[in-house]
């Protein structure tokens, strides 16, 4: 049963992206300004919102660690693994941003790379939650996952940053899209829709992998406590 | 069987690496600034919509080879996991 809903699931998002594929390349109008160039868009703009998302689960989970660690060790790992697939998943989703944004500022602006705030804060998250994940590669122990949870909750703060970073500053980055201001927001209907689809297909691609990696940390979580245990009793 | 799936995973998402790569490196060189007095208009705009399309085509397959390389690296992952597990 498990398995079908599973096999379902999949289904229905290979073929939410390939749906919203299809709606940013061929339906949606090219913009007047930028031309093709702005189809982009449809594949940056939902990595940008939903890798907030995703450091927010790794967020919960890392102070659900904090929260449970003394009182309930089974909780307390499943709150960890929870923290460090969230950490991947959103970093593989700020690593999209990172090479889709300047593959645009490079037609857009001429340039590939610019010191303005958005980018700059957003490439700062990108490398506290790689430092996150290298710590959690290269250190062991449960004194390492308090580290990196406390790791996590410090880079957490730099996610509101990035946010505001181009409503508090006069940034190169454009202006927000959505919950920028009384102009803001896409006026033409089918624009709109196809960025409906590629944030609700990239969304469910994203929910999709973090299972996954979920279910791997836990079954790590498992052959570790095992393989322990072996030698404690060896 | 075991083995050409895995190397399958994993040589997709290389493959599309490459080829976003092969688009950006491909591109023609951008117009120069004084472009007027070197080509008429429309050439120009020929130029601008083939770097537009081949950068776009780009970032469009640079995000698929980074998601379906994160697949590809815990797929390879989850087989050790089923490895060590038997052993």
């Amino acid at each position: 049963m498990k398995k079908l809903a599973l096999g379902l699931y999949v289904l229905v998002t290979v073929a939410l992206l390939g749906w919203a594929y299809y709606q940013a390349v061929y339906v949606a109008p090219l913009d007047a300004m930028q031309g093709e160039i702005s189809r982009i868009f449809y594949y940056h703009v939902p990595h940008g919102m939903l890798f907030f998302l995703f450091f927010a689960i790794s967020l919960i989970g890392s102070v659900g660690y904090l929260a449970t660690r003394h009182n309930h060790a089974d909780r307390a790992q499943m709150f960890d693994a929870w923290a460090l697939a969230g950490a991947e998943v959103g970093v593989v989703y700020c690593t999209v941003i990172l090479v889709t944004g300047p593959l645009w500022g490079r037609r857009a602006w001429g340039m590939w790379w610019t010191w303005d705030a958005r980018l700059t804060t957003t490439l700062v998250l990108w490398l506290i939650y790689v430092s996150y994940l290298l710590l959690r590669r290269f250190a062991a122990g449960s004194e390492m996952q308090t580290l990196a949870a406390v790791l996590n909750i410090f880079g957490a703060i730099d996610a509101p940053i990035v946010y505001m970073s181009n409503r508090w500053f006069r940034t190169q980055h454009p202006a927000p899209v959505f919950g920028g201001g009384p102009d803001s927001g896409l006026k033409d209907p089918a624009m709109l829709a196809a960025w409906g689809w590629n944030i609700a297909a990239w969304l469910a691609w994203g929910l999709l992998i973090l299972a996954l990696r979920y279910r791997v940390e836990r079954k790590q979580q498992k052959i570790a406590a095992e393989e322990a245990e072996f030698a404690l009793n060896s | 069987m075991k083995k050409l799936a895995t190397g399958l995973v994993v040589a997709v998402p290389v493959a599309l690496f490459c080829l976003a790569c092969y688009f950006v490196f491909s591109a023609p060189p951008e117009p120069p600034f004084d472009w007027r007095l070197h080509m008429s208009q429309a050439d120009h705009d020929a130029i601008v919509a083939t770097l537009n399309h081949l950068f776009t085509r780009a970032a469009y397959t640079v995000t698929w080879a980074i998601q379906l390389g994160y697949v590809a690296w815990l797929f390879v992952r989850w087989q050790s996991q089923k490895r060590s597990a038997t052993n």
